[in-house]
This record gives C-alpha cells, sequence and structure tokens, in this order.
C-alpha cells in the first residue's frame, strides 16, 4: 500500500469511527462507540503494516521531538503559575473548587517533571553521559 | 551559528532523479530532501553517509560547512 492509499484509508476510519460514535451517542449506546474504535484502531494497524513506503523518518523524529519539548516546557510553566494563582488566591477558604483545581495542576507538574526526569535520566544512562 | 550547505539539488540533477526516488534510495520521505536541498534540514550523519555512498562522493564534496 502506498502513503497516499494509507492517508486515504486514515480519513475513511476517521470518518467511520465519527458516524459510528454520533450514531451511539443518540441512541446512548456505548459499546457501539467502543467497538467502532477497537476496530477502527485494529483496521490502522493492519493498514499501516502495510504501508511500503517510508512514513516516519529522521527529519519528522526531530519536528515531533522539537514539538514535543515546546509543548511540554509550556504546558508545565502554565499549569505551574496556574496552579500558583489558584492555590494562593484561595489560601484562605481551601474548600472552593479553584484551590482544590491548583492542588490538582501542581499534582500534575510534579508528575510530568517526575516522568521528564525518569525520560531524563534512562537516556543520559543509555548514551553513557555519565561515565568517563 | 555556522551554515551548512549542500550539492543535493544538483548531484540529483546530474542523475536526472526525481526527489521521490532519491527519498527512496536513501529510506527518507520526500520532504526531508525538499528541506536537505533548501538548507533547512540538516541531515544526520548516517543519512549524510548514505547520500555520499548513492552519489559516489565524499561526504565533505556533497556537504560544506561554512
Amino acid at each position: 500500500m502506498s502513503l497516499k492509499a494509507f492517508k486515504i484509508v486514515r480519513i475513511l476510519i476517521a470518518m467511520f469511527i465519527g458516524v459510528i460514535v454520533s450514531v451511539s451517542v443518540t441512541t446512548a449506546n456505548m459499546y457501539l462507540a467502543l467497538s467502532a474504535i477497537i476496530i477502527g484502531i485494529i483496521i490502522m494497524i493492519l493498514a499501516k503494516r502495510r504501508v511500503k513506503d517510508v512514513m516516519v523518518d529522521e527529519m519528522m523524529k526531530t519536528i515531533a521531538y522539537k514539538a514535543a519539548s515546546i509543548a511540554y516546557s509550556t504546558s508545565v510553566v502554565v499549569l505551574a503559575l496556574l496552579s500558583l494563582i489558584l492555590v494562593f488566591t484561595n489560601l484562605d477558604d481551601q474548600n472552593t473548587f479553584n484551590y482544590r483545581l491548583g492542588i490538582v495542576f501542581s499534582y500534575i507538574v510534579l508528575f510530568s517533571m517526575a516522568v521528564y526526569s525518569f525520560a531524563h535520566y534512562f537516556y543520559r544512562k543509555k548514551y553513557g553521559t555519565d561515565e568517563e | 551559528m555556522a551554515q551548512m550547505k549542500n550539492k543535493i539539488k544538483v548531484l540529483r540533477a546530474e542523475k536526472n532523479m526525481t526527489q521521490e526516488d532519491l527519498a527512496k534510495e536513501v529510506g527518507v520521505t520526500r520532504q526531508t530532501i525538499i528541506a536537505i536541498e533548501k538548507n533547512k534540514y540538516i541531515p544526520s550523519l548516517e543519512l549524510a553517509f548514505k547520500l555520499s555512498g548513492f552519489f559516489g562522493k565524499k561526504i565533505e564534496e556533497i556537504f560544506i560547512l561554512n
């Protein structure tokens, strides 16, 4: 399968999932939506395996890396600032929704920083930057 | 920052190849070849070696560091 054919298949799958999910919402049938999504994922995996053209190369990976890096640093800083504002403006009444939201945001920031630190440690070990 | 230039476009034209053909030969997408030719993307050492091997030239004959 060529990359062009795969892109068409991908659009068709997205349309199929969209239609089935909207039908399942109107009929209040969760299982229909779930099965459509699972079938869509399976077809996508099978279609991906049949593609002979190069789909992801080093430039795509570089772009993905840079985009992920910016997305991570931006979202962490924004969430950290938001959590600070939400927590410190509601210190008097800690039962408010905003205060709790601030706490949740701060935990999300901590979690993402922990994942980043773990990944950083893993790759530092992998590429041996600790060794002399 | 140092600028890297290359002769990929000229060498490809000499071989009468399309960007698609070259991309297939070295195992990348056409977009990557376009970006390299426009000097917008500096290829990895691996890809540089593949290109030099394909064109039968030394890396320094294809890529020039300004």
